[in-house]
């Protein structure tokens, strides 16, 4: 676990350009198991779905998982649907680069209250990105990527933090990869349909 | 995944016994590490289903992080609808870091289980000397994982000296496309295509035989029922020959094709023949009818003999490898997945016969009543039998035997012909210069077969060839019979030129076919120059030759692979069955452009 733990805060911290100091300033959670309230209410993630809803998904997801980004549809439709889920995705980018940077952008435009837009639009993309691919994508929802590379410089000790945590988490999880969604006190790897869904969510508000 | 859910309940925070775990990483990607020739270092990853590697996603670098370049096959295509194409391997893949280092090699790899997870990537670290493979550790924290350990004790693969292309399969290929139904569907069609090949050829006879036995009891109706009972038992026999032999991982063919079996079958085709000729009534012996009759009733005697007569030609048509074939047997025998290779063999021999059905209602209509005619068109069945029965064992008699067989029956045909077709009408002087003719061949069969020809077709080419000194027309194979000797002929001619295995044996009669008039086309001769030529020959299937086919993935002859100047099969070239010219031709020069 150490391992890969390392590995991954090598390849976000060599890719990103962000100085190690902010690992080691990140409270790194996994030696402990993450709460409820690490998971499902991270201050620092915007919450989407029913932000008052009575059952939260998290799901621990990358722009480029193919499974992650058919999955979407099926899951905002249940959201939807059911009117009283509480939805937030952890970004856990795990295919390189260009999906560390397509969720600094997201997690950036949270500031001018963009987050879910910016968010549907990349996951309505094809599963590889490059970061033009990911600037054109915001363009076309009326974001300029400019401006928000320029909000994510602003804030990145706050951003890389949260893909830090979320990272962590992952690993205390033992997810294996994307997409993985903890619902109630379960875990799900991997692609979940709607009836899945919407079990996991009746399963957790019976508990 | 387990422990982890284990401790959650045990802390009381998360707790999830999940359903359909994915596997772990280390389980849905084997990965084993050899050496190769130059000092490198060869990556072999076991896929488990339904997962697949990213090709784009392997790379390799040194411990001191420099970048070490990686060699990867051609993947496969893998189409999606919503992202477009990704190159991905299924099963197998292969990865090479060329050159010799001091430096451990880190590679890291990532992949997929289909319609489930995409994996974080994995890193490994490889001690360029032991092979020894750990978790990629950094230096504060130097503990192998358990599966690093049991990596490290496991004995070094052998090194095949060759890698096969990643091809997805057809099966494999049609089920992701369409699932069991295209499968099914689609092998239907194969067989309606293979049915006009000579592969099937042998089959239409005893059918037709069967049906002129009817005399005018046989109408459009009777003459449907009797082909349908027969393809539908030759298509069940069909199934479960291939069920079993690809459960007991034996070939179809090496089952069916032993001298015994073929010996058998050309005894059965002498008899099938005599019947036509009169000489006794074909039909089961009346012990077996009266047992059947007793329990099933209603159905009538011929019904069954046709049944059992479409069963056991599948033994007849069963060796005849194609590419759907193949593709069916590999299937079954690589997933296990017996169910499905049996229901797309079963079509496959439905679709072989949907035109014998055809031929069979219509024939109704086309055979003549009765009469004499009825007696002319046994006969001529007769001979078909007497033909088959030659062909089939042709393999297995001395070398031009099967001349003298040919000949003899082409005079005993003419001379019967001449005696038979009688007046000056137009169709006797036909019957008659026909037989006239098959007299003429018959004896110049017979004189090839006395200056030493060994060829029905050429019976007079030795005569030829000495006129005429033709040394380099033929193409020069090499023979090989094991793995190793493959490797040696590989080795023999890395880096310089692209090989060409081409399985063979005596008793394939597609071979022949390729043999006799596909590879002494002069385009073909051209196209193969530059190949080095190497022959894999079956006739007599040993351990080491059923080795071979496995480590090549091969169902049976004929098969053509072909490796490039450093010995991996290029991608979409395998040629299985029956080829033509122009695909041959287009393989060998895929292969050269490598």
């Amino acid at each position: 676990m150490l391992n890969r733990r390392q590995f991954f805060a090598t390849l976000i911290f060599a890719k990103t350009g962000a100085s190690a100091s902010i690992l080691r300033a990140t409270p790194l959670r996994a030696q402990g198991y993450p709460t409820e309230k690490d998971v499902y209410f991270d201050p620092d993630i915007p919450a989407l779905g029913n932000p008052k809803g009575d059952v939260t998904i998290a799901e621990f997801f990358d722009y480029q998982c193919p499974y992650c980004k058919r999955n979407h549809p099926e899951l905002m439709k249940v959201i939807e649907s059911d009117g009283r889920i509480r939805l937030v995705m952890k970004d856990f980018p795990i295919f390189g680069d260009p999906s560390i940077y397509a969720a600094n952008l997201v997690l950036a435009s949270a500031a001018a209250g963009k987050y879910a837009a910016a968010l549907e639009a990349l996951m309505n993309t094809p599963a590889r990105l490059s970061r033009q691919d990911v600037d054109a994508t915001l363009k076309k929802v009326g974001l300029d990527p400019t401006e928000l590379h320029a909000a994510y410089k602003k804030n990145s000790r706050q951003i890389d933090a949260i893909i830090v945590r979320n990272i962590a988490q992952a690993n205390a999880f033992n997810l294996q990869g994307t997409p993985a969604f903890v619902i109630g006190r379960k875990i799900y790897p991997g692609y979940m349909n709607e009836k899945a869904l919407k079990e996991a969510v009746a399963e957790a508000r019976n508990a | 995944m387990r422990l982890v859910i284990l401790s959650l309940v045990f802390l009381g925070i998360f707790a999830a016994p999940v359903t359909a775990d994915p596997l772990s990483a280390d389980e849905a990607f084997q990965l084993q590490v050899s050496k190769i020739a130059d000092g490198g270092v060869r990556f072999d990853w076991t896929i488990a289903d339904g997962y697949y590697l990213y090709r784009a996603r392997i790379s390799a670098r040194s411990a001191d992080g420099s970048e070490r370049k990686v060699e990867t096959p051609q993947g496969i295509a893998k189409e999606d609808p919503i992202f477009g194409v990704t190159e991905v391997y299924y099963e197998r893949a292969t990865a090479t870091v060329p050159g010799a280092s001091n430096q451990p090699i880190e590679i890291t790899y990532q992949g997929c289980q289909e319609n489930g997870i995409c994996y974080v990537p994995q890193t490994k670290r490889i001690d360029p000397l032991t092979l020894a493979v750990s978790s990629h550790t950094d230096t504060s924290a130097n503990v192998p994982s358990p599966d690093a350990a049991a990596s490290a004790g496991a004995p070094e693969e052998p090194a095949t000296g060759f890698s096969l292309a990643q091809e997805e399969g057809l099966v494999r290929s049609l089920l992701r496309k369409g699932g069991p139904l295209l499968v099914v569907l689609s092998f239907l069609g194969f067989g309606m295509l293979i049915a006009f090949t000579p592969c099937v050829f042998p089959i239409y006879p005893i059918l037709a035989g069967t049906l002129a036995r009817e005399g005018d009891r046989l109408t459009a109706r009777r003459g449907f029922f009797l082909s349908a009972i027969y393809v539908l038992s030759f298509a069940s026999a069909f199934s479960l020959l291939g069920a079993f032999a690809g459960w007991s991982g034996q070939n179809l063919q090496m089952v069916l094709q032993s001298p015994f079996t073929t010996g058998a079958v050309s005894i059965v085709f002498v008899l099938l023949a005599l019947a036509m000729f009169g000489l006794f009534e074909l039909q089961l012996p009346a012990g077996w009818v009266n047992w059947i009759a007793a329990r099933t009733g209603r159905l009538e005697i011929s019904k069954k003999s046709v049944a059992v007569l479409g069963f056991s030609s599948a033994f007849i048509v069963g060796p005849c490898v194609t590419a759907p074939l193949a593709g069916a047997l590999l299937h079954i025998a690589q997933s296990g997945d017996m169910l499905l290779g049996a229901a797309a063999l079963f079509a496959l021999g439905i679709g072989k016969g949907i035109p014998l059905i055809v031929v069979g209602t219509m024939g109704a209509s086309i055979l003549p009543r009765a009469g004499a005619w009825m007696e002319y068109v046994k006969a001529i069945f007769g001979i078909g039998f007497l033909a088959t029965a030659i062909w089939i064992s042709a393999p297995l008699l001395p070398a031009g035997l099967d001349l003298v067989l040919w000949a003899a029956l082409l005079i005993g045909t003419g001379t019967w012909a001449f005696s038979a077709a009688r007046g000056n009408s137009g169709l006797p002087i036909l019957a008659r210069t026909a037989g006239l003719m098959a007299v003429i061949y018959g004896t110049i069969l017979i004189i090839g077969a006395a200056i030493g020809s060994t060829d029905p077709w050429q019976p007079l080419a030795t005569l030829a060839n000495s006129s005429r000194s033709s040394k380099n027309t033929e193409l020069q194979f090499a023979s090989i019979a094991s793995a190793s000797e493959l490797q040696n002929e590989l080795r023999s001619a890395s880096g310089q030129k692209p090989t060409l295995v081409y399985f063979t044996a005596d008793w394939c009669i597609t071979c022949r076919t390729i043999e006799r008039s596909i590879l002494t086309q002069d385009g073909v001769k051209q196209s193969l120059e530059g190949l080095h030529l190497v022959k894999a020959d079956l006739s007599t299937l040993r351990k080491e030759s059923t080795e071979l086919m496995q480590q090549l993935r091969v169902a049976g002859p004929p098969t053509m692979i072909f490796f490039d100047r450093h010995a991996r099969e290029v991608a979409g070239t395998r040629l299985v069955g029956e080829v033509t010219a122009e695909l041959l031709s287009k393989s060998a020069a895929m292969v050269r452009s490598f």
